[in-house]
């Protein structure tokens, strides 16, 4: 089974301080898999492996994809090459695009808060929720210079439909106060560095569950789990099995068994290990499944096992 | 060889995909190259453009899927899946697929022989993004080879041969 897209670069430009936007098609311009608002892709980078980007096209563009990258002096690869490697009319590998970050289609007001680059999903979102008639706002927090991706953002802004502030020029806004007092009808969502992320976190602690959702670029560092046992993974198509120790990764055991599960933050947040489980208990400690999914899905790259025994089909 | 008597089936719908995971795009007629595949479809052999794409097999050159299993489908499942997304080739209507294994038959001017039933594939969740694994399991659809060349159009009668 082929487990890539092949895209070409065809077309590339500055879209911000360091930020480069990239936009990608089929190498004959076919119609590409339909995506959902706030998706993301994993593209294949060489030499490092699958690196997650937010799709910042609108969605209903359905023969291209567009992402934009910020070069990040840290970069573990990814983002160096995006930003210096590749050219229009080289190809790339995706892998099929993943969203982790929904929409919440019964919402009334949309209250999306981002961070420089993090506006990324919102801006997939921004047609389909205009389109759709609803209400909503992103508030961009960005440190001086023009604002990320902000010939995306212009026509938002112009609409009032877009609040830049700039940090750099005046005080940080403060993140209860953008998103108000929770309400029958609205949803809150946030994208930006880790400090911010916490920052929503306390300021939405009293919402309803699933009333205020984060988009995370790297996988928060995992409490150690006390209560992790070692446990008995099987693998339902070939019946093999192998000892998991407590506390070890689940995906290696299942590579160990020769199992071919894909894999991209191994941290819980992307979605690109889940599989289907069968029998057992297990503990769930990824980021991204929704709770009904629980009952049949789990995520290999972080997820534990409560009983002596887990059957997955993997 | 046998044949299953009784039937007079038609072409009802015509898709093809260049490579895998994409959309599969309605045609009012595909060109069926014997021993090879269809003209500008994924599993055609000897066309493969080595980076990533699906890889093709002997025994199929073209994919066939009941219409009445999108209805079977609808009605036990409620489940909406419509001719493209199954993502198979042709989708017949009017043809016992499920009894032709190691049959020949014609597709409008074209001869195929029906090598194996099609087997669902998980990657058609990810594709669509519904669970349409379990109802198409047993009704996935035909796999064939291409004995004679042709074009097929919608509409085109199938028959056996
Ligand atoms: S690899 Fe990203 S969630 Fe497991």
């Amino acid at each position: 089974m082929p487990r890539h897209i092949t895209l070409r670069v065809v077309a590339a430009a500055e879209a911000g301080p360091g930020i480069r936007r990239l936009t990608l098609q089929d190498p004959d311009g076919w119609r590409l898999p339909r995506v959902r608002p706030g998706a993301h892709l994993d593209l294949q980078v060489p030499g490092v492996g699958p690196r997650a980007y937010s799709l910042c096209g609108d969605p209903a563009e359905e023969d291209r994809w567009v992402i934009a990258v910020r070069r990040e002096a840290t970069s573990r690869g990814g983002s160096a090459w995006l930003h210096e490697a590749l050219r229009p009319g080289d190809m790339v590998a995706s892998a099929m695009p993943r969203c982790t970050f929904p929409l919440e289609e019964a919402a009334t007001h949309h209250v999306m808060i981002a961070g420089g680059i993090g506006v990324t999903p919102f801006l997939s979102m921004a047609p389909m929720l205009e389109r759709a008639g609803r209400s909503w706002v992103l508030h961009v927090l960005h440190r001086g210079g023009p604002p990320p991706c902000g010939d995306d953002l212009a026509p938002w802004a112009a609409l009032g439909r877009v609040v830049l502030h700039d940090t750099l020029s005046a005080p940080r806004p403060d993140l209860a106060t953008l998103l108000g007092p929770h309400r029958a009808g609205i949803q809150a969502y946030c994208c930006g560095p880790p400090a911010m992320l916490e920052g929503f976190a306390a300021a939405t602690i009293a919402w309803p569950a699933g009333a205020a959702r984060m988009e995370h670029f790297v996988p928060p560092a995992l409490p150690p789990d006390p209560d992790a046992r070692p446990y008995l993974l099987v693998r339902a198509a070939t019946g093999e099995s192998v000892e998991v120790a407590a506390g070890e990764s689940m995906l290696a055991a299942l590579r160990r068994m020769g199992a071919n599960v894909d894999s991209s933050c191994e941290g819980g947040i992307c979605g690109a290990c889940e599989i289907r489980w069968l029998e057992g208990e297990p503990i769930h400690r990824d980021l991204v499944l929704p709770a009904a999914r629980r009952a049949t899905h789990l995520m290999a790259c972080v997820a534990h096992c409560a009983s002596a025994r887990l059957v997955v089909e993997a | 060889m046998p044949t299953a008597p009784g039937w007079n089936g038609l072409v009802a719908h015509l898709h093809i995909t260049p490579r895998a995971f994409l959309p599969m795009q309605g045609q009012e007629s595909i060109a069926l190259v014997a021993g090879e595949g269809i003209v500008g479809d994924r599993y055609r052999i000897g066309v493969e453009q080595g980076f990533y794409s699906e890889k093709p097999e002997e025994g199929r050159q073209v994919t066939l899927f009941e219409a009445e299993a999108l209805e079977a489908i609808r009605r036990d499942y409620k489940i909406e899946l419509l001719p493209e997304e199954h993502r198979r080739n042709i989708t017949t209507r009017g043809v016992p697929l499920n009894w032709l294994v190691g049959q020949r038959f014609r597709i409008g001017p074209c001869l195929v022989e029906a090598t194996r039933l099609s087997i669902p594939c998980r990657h058609i969740e990810e594709i669509l993004g519904r669970e349409v694994f379990n109802p198409m399991v047993h009704r996935s659809g035909l796999n064939c080879r291409i004995l004679e060349g042709g074009t097929v159009r919608v509409g085109d009668a199938i028959r056996p041969e």
